[in-house]
């Protein structure tokens, strides 16, 4: 009887198993914070600057756009934190929205260049021959401008506004997707899943998408974190040479070329626009290194290389 | 090696006639009637037909583009690189009188990042995770971040505030001031500089730690050698490989940077030229100028992989 009792509530326990800790969103993210508590505080600060972008009408201080002559290359005072310009606009509220075309530059570029290079190097790693060898003279003819310079040659041609500027630096990050993508589509091809796969009849187009795209996910999103704050700075350049997004709206890039056309610039014009863009560039930086140690501890050094040009030998 | 290194320079000349086209495609097959990029849409529109083909005609645009092509290949190799639209200036003019400002800031540039770079690295691997290691890294992760045109203003504005200095602004060669051919170049010099070096640190941190755990230089130490000796004459030459791709490969942020840094600086180099050429769409300028850049580009990268394989005979065997 006892024992009987004993069996089924050993029956009742088996049945109950505690399940596995879920793996909830949030339980990630906190296991996320604990092992890179920078990498954490960065995301937050990226988050709370594309919350910023965001929310620009609701938080900026006044329009962006709107002159005043009365106060003109004021500096910063309790009415406006960080200074006027010379035409009296509110820095503040310009670096506010600056942060709108910064970010939509980076994100829309970024995300253009490396799916573009992704896809392209999955390719070529998968197919290999000679489609290999002609995308993999293309990429080192890509490779061989420097960026800001391919990228000024791209946007004087297609015009400049903010299409021509995401499309300028979107193509001078296709090389590295394509480099560093395709070589892991060259590990996975030689995996027994993928023989697999292609011993069962599996089209070229159908093994790529379904085999070897979906492994190919966690450098891909490597990859695009780590080249968010290359493009900001990127964009903010062409805006600062005068061949991005062009005035009125404003840009940091932009804010900071109209600083120059006083005599002798104003600090709080200078400062502040720049200000915004390292902070924002660092916050992706570190957020993008705590994805990469997250995502592939392995990627770190080689991919290191990679970014460093992955050349043969 | 001489099999090697005309290897390298057939595939660097290669991929200079690549460059050439994607440069060439891009400027005269993309933007439509080069005459509205001179006169804008305005003035193309006031211009009689007549005019417009005689323009052309003085430009070298009407022929086809395949004959444009090699005349511009051919005017390459004579090293006449054709005309400004605007300035009536020559292009090998530009370059001879400009070129020096940038190539002599590039060169400090490199010097100076290899200067800092370098010793941050090694002091930090070799004490990882010490107070001076955090330091060097947080700063090094900072320069990573910091735009280094805006770097180069708040330096002009800080000398400018503090000592009422101002850098000439016309060009000054080394052979006729030096004194005043190094105001221009240094300030550009050392914001590129530490940039890169920020980089170069990073990296030889990260390959000197991959290497002192090696057995050989387990071995160094076990039979007694000194610890600087350990790292100067085991540790660091092994290390050193992927820190010279790195600085080759740096050298294209410089020649890029070097473009935003100018114009922060006020230096009338050839980054200025190339901004104020593409500002007024003067095509065959910034044909010339960016196919110059790649030149150099190249130049560098087989350069450094020539250094790669005379420092390390596997590769130049294979």
């Amino acid at each position: 009887m006892t024992d009987a009792r004993v069996g089924v509530r050993a029956a009742l326990a088996v049945g109950r198993v505690e399940p596995l800790p879920e793996r909830s969103v949030t339980r990630e993210l906190a296991g996320f914070a604990r092992r890179n508590p920078m990498a954490a505080a960065a995301g937050l600060v990226g988050l709370l600057i594309v919350v910023m972008a965001i929310t620009a009408p609701l938080i900026a201080p006044s329009d962006p756009l709107k002159t005043d002559f009365r106060r003109m290359a004021n500096p910063p005072d309790a009415r406006s934190f960080f200074g006027t310009d010379q035409v009296g606009r509110d820095t503040l509220s310009r670096v506010i929205y600056g942060a709108r075309s910064s970010l939509i530059v980076a994100f829309a570029s970024v995300l253009l260049g490396t799916t573009v290079g992704a896809l392209w190097g999955v390719a070529s790693g998968y197919l290999g021959g000679r489609f290999d060898l002609v995308s993999q003279r293309i990429t080192e003819v890509l490779q061989s401008f420097p960026d800001l310079i391919l990228a000024m040659a791209i946007s004087m041609a297609i015009g400049t506004g903010m299409p021509a500027v995401i499309v300028a630096i979107a193509i001078t990050r296709i090389p590295f997707g394509n480099r560093v993508i395709r070589s892991v589509a060259l590990t996975i091809r030689e995996l027994a899943y993928v023989e697999a796969a292609r011993a069962a009849g599996g089209s070229a187009l159908r093994v790529m998408t379904l085999h070897v795209l979906p492994q190919c996910v966690a450098p891909y999103l490597v990859l695009a974190t780590a080249h968010l704050g290359v493009a900001i700075i990127i964009e903010a350049a062409l805006g600062f040479l005068g061949v991005g997004i062009p005035p009125p709206t404003p840009t940091w890039g932009n804010m900071l070329a109209d600083s120059l056309t006083s005599l002798v610039p104003h600090w709080w014009l200078v400062f502040f626009p720049g200000l915004a863009i390292t902070v924002t560039v660092l916050a992706f930086n570190l957020f993008g290194d705590g994805i990469r140690d997250t995502l592939d501890p392995r990627l770190s050094p080689a991919f290191l290389r990679m970014m460093a040009g992955g050349r043969r030998g | 090696m001489r099999k090697y290194l005309l290897r390298r320079a057939a595939f660097g000349l290669s991929t200079l006639i690549g460059v050439s086209l994607i440069i060439f495609v891009v400027l005269r097959i993309l933007p439509g009637d080069p005459l509205v990029a001179m006169f804008g849409l305005e003035g193309f529109a006031k211009l009689a037909p007549d005019d417009r083909a005689r323009i052309m005609e003085d430009l070298g645009l009407s022929d086809p583009l395949p004959v444009q092509y090699a005349r511009w290949m051919h005017d390459i190799t004579t090293g006449s690189l054709g005309r400004s639209f605007f300035r009536g200036e020559k292009v090998s003019e530009i370059i001879l009188h400009r070129g020096p400002l940038s190539a002599e800031i590039g060169l400090l540039a490199v010097l100076i990042s290899w200067l800092v770079g370098l010793p941050v690295g090694i002091i930090s691997a070799f004490r990882p995770n010490s107070l001076s290691d955090n330091v060097a890294r947080s700063l090094s992760i900072l320069f990573l971040a910091i735009p280094g045109f805006w770097l180069g203003m708040l330096i002009v504005l800080a000398t400018l505030f503090w000592f009422n200095y101002k850098t000439p602004l016309v060009v000054v060669h080394l052979w006729q001031d030096p004194w005043a051919n190094l105001q221009l170049i240094v300030g550009p010099a050392i914001v590129l500089g530490l940039g890169q070096g920020a980089y170069i640190a990073r990296m030889a941190r990260s390959c000197l730690l991959e290497v002192i755990r090696e057995d050989y230089v387990r071995t160094a130490r076990a039979k007694g050698l000194k610890e600087a000796l350990v790292v100067m004459r085991h540790a660091l030459p092994n290390a050193l490989l992927p820190v010279i791709t790195l600085s080759g490969i740096l050298m294209g942020f410089v020649l890029g940077g070097s473009v935003a840094v100018e114009q922060a600086f006020g230096v009338p180099g050839l980054g200025r030229a190339l901004v104020v050429a593409v500002i007024e769409r003067d095509t065959i300028v910034v044909q010339n100028l960016v196919m110059l850049y790649a030149v150099i580009f190249v130049f560098i990268n087989v350069a450094v992989d020539l250094s790669y394989a005379w420092l390390d005979p596997r590769i130049r065997y294979r």
